[in-house]
């Protein structure tokens, strides 16, 4: 979708924003990262079984939460990134109709000659609020 | 509660925390590629480091690499499915006692996860095995939320690798609450 090119190496400054992307959020992408990811939790697939748990509807598991964030970020940083970390606070459920907006951001970076790490803010949002806000570190090579 | 008032359900769980919350546990199956292929087509990752063996060798993982953020998936358990629903949606017949359930009996049933922080030591691949073992690093004093009254309850989740290696880390926490303190007043839709 909104995939730009990668940074060149370190070639990214602090303030720099990631391409926004727009996940267009259906039932069956929820139920499919809940099976790849081994989470049978009937919450994230069975829609009776969520209502009944008070939730509007199935909603997605942390595991898919935690892939999709980490998709987020290696679309934009580039098959050479390296996550170091993946720390997020859960908020709002991701459910189905509702589209999850993944913004970011570049909070720091340290060179150590070698390779860069840099650590990126992310929030996934949708209209019930914040889904998913955090960190993750990563390193990209140098040259 | 005033601050002077002695939490009893608290002193009766604080037994758990600095301790394994359960066995030790093998990953079902190895780092494979059929559940990578499952995974990047159920997120439609194109990150080729994965599955594209000539485009993983050219860069610095030097070969093909399982998503890091599979991490948790590899351990999770083989399901019971038949009655899964009944089990509140837990995976298989929990019987080892651990604070999860002593929280239930006294009340605090509801479960809303808060956090999770994921480290990752090295790229998995093909081919490793993890072993992997929880333990209950703290549990907070009685707090009232806009879920209403309840503990939050952090574990942490350490994966070796064949070698014994550290591989990864998870941090967890839940918050464990009672549904009948809920302030409905507050609650604004969201779960």
């Amino acid at each position: 979708m909104s995939t730009s090119a990668s940074p060149k190496s370190c070639d990214v400054k602090v303030g720099d924003e990631l391409p926004p992307f727009e996940l267009g959020l259906t039932s069956t992408m929820i139920v499919a990262g809940a099976i790849a990811s081994r989470d049978f939790m009937p919450a994230h697939h069975d829609p009776d079984f969520a209502k009944g748990q008070g939730a509007p509807d199935i909603f997605m598991n942390i595991l898919t939460t935690n892939g999709y964030v980490a998709r987020f970020v290696t679309d934009w940083a580039g098959p050479e990134a390296m996550l170091k970390n993946i720390k997020i606070r859960l908020g709002a459920p991701a459910v189905p109709g509702k589209p999850l907006r993944f913004t970011g951001q570049v909070a720091s970076k340290e060179d150590d000659g070698k390779e860069c790490v840099l650590e990126l803010t992310v929030r996934a949002a949708n209209d019930l609020g914040d889904h998913a806000t955090g960190t993750v570190t990563l390193t990209l090579p140098r040259s | 509660m005033t601050a002077v008032e002695r939490d009893e359900v608290r002193a009766r769980v604080d037994k758990y925390v600095g301790r394994p919350m359960g066995p030790p546990s093998v990953a079902p199956d190895p780092v494979n590629v059929p559940m990578i292929r499952h995974w990047v087509v159920a997120l439609d990752d194109r990150n080729p480091i994965y599955l594209d063996e000539q485009a993983a060798a050219a860069t610095r993982h030097g070969g093909l690499v399982a998503p890091p953020a599979m991490l948790q998936t590899w351990g999770m358990p083989s399901p019971k499915i038949e009655g899964i629903a009944e089990r509140g949606g837990s995976p298989v017949d929990i019987t080892n006692d651990n604070v999860v359930r002593a929280l239930d009996k006294e009340g605090f049933t509801g479960t809303l996860a808060t956090n999770s922080e994921l480290e990752f030591v090295r790229y998995l691949r093909p081919g490793d095995q993890l072993r992997i073992s929880n333990e209950l690093e703290s549990i907070s004093n009685r707090k009232t939320t806009g879920l209403g009254q309840g503990y939050f309850v952090t574990w942490i989740t350490t994966y070796r690798d064949q070698d014994g290696e550290l591989v990864g880390r998870q941090l967890f926490r839940i918050f464990k609450f009672d549904p009948s303190t809920i302030d409905l007043s507050k609650l604004k839709g969201a779960s």
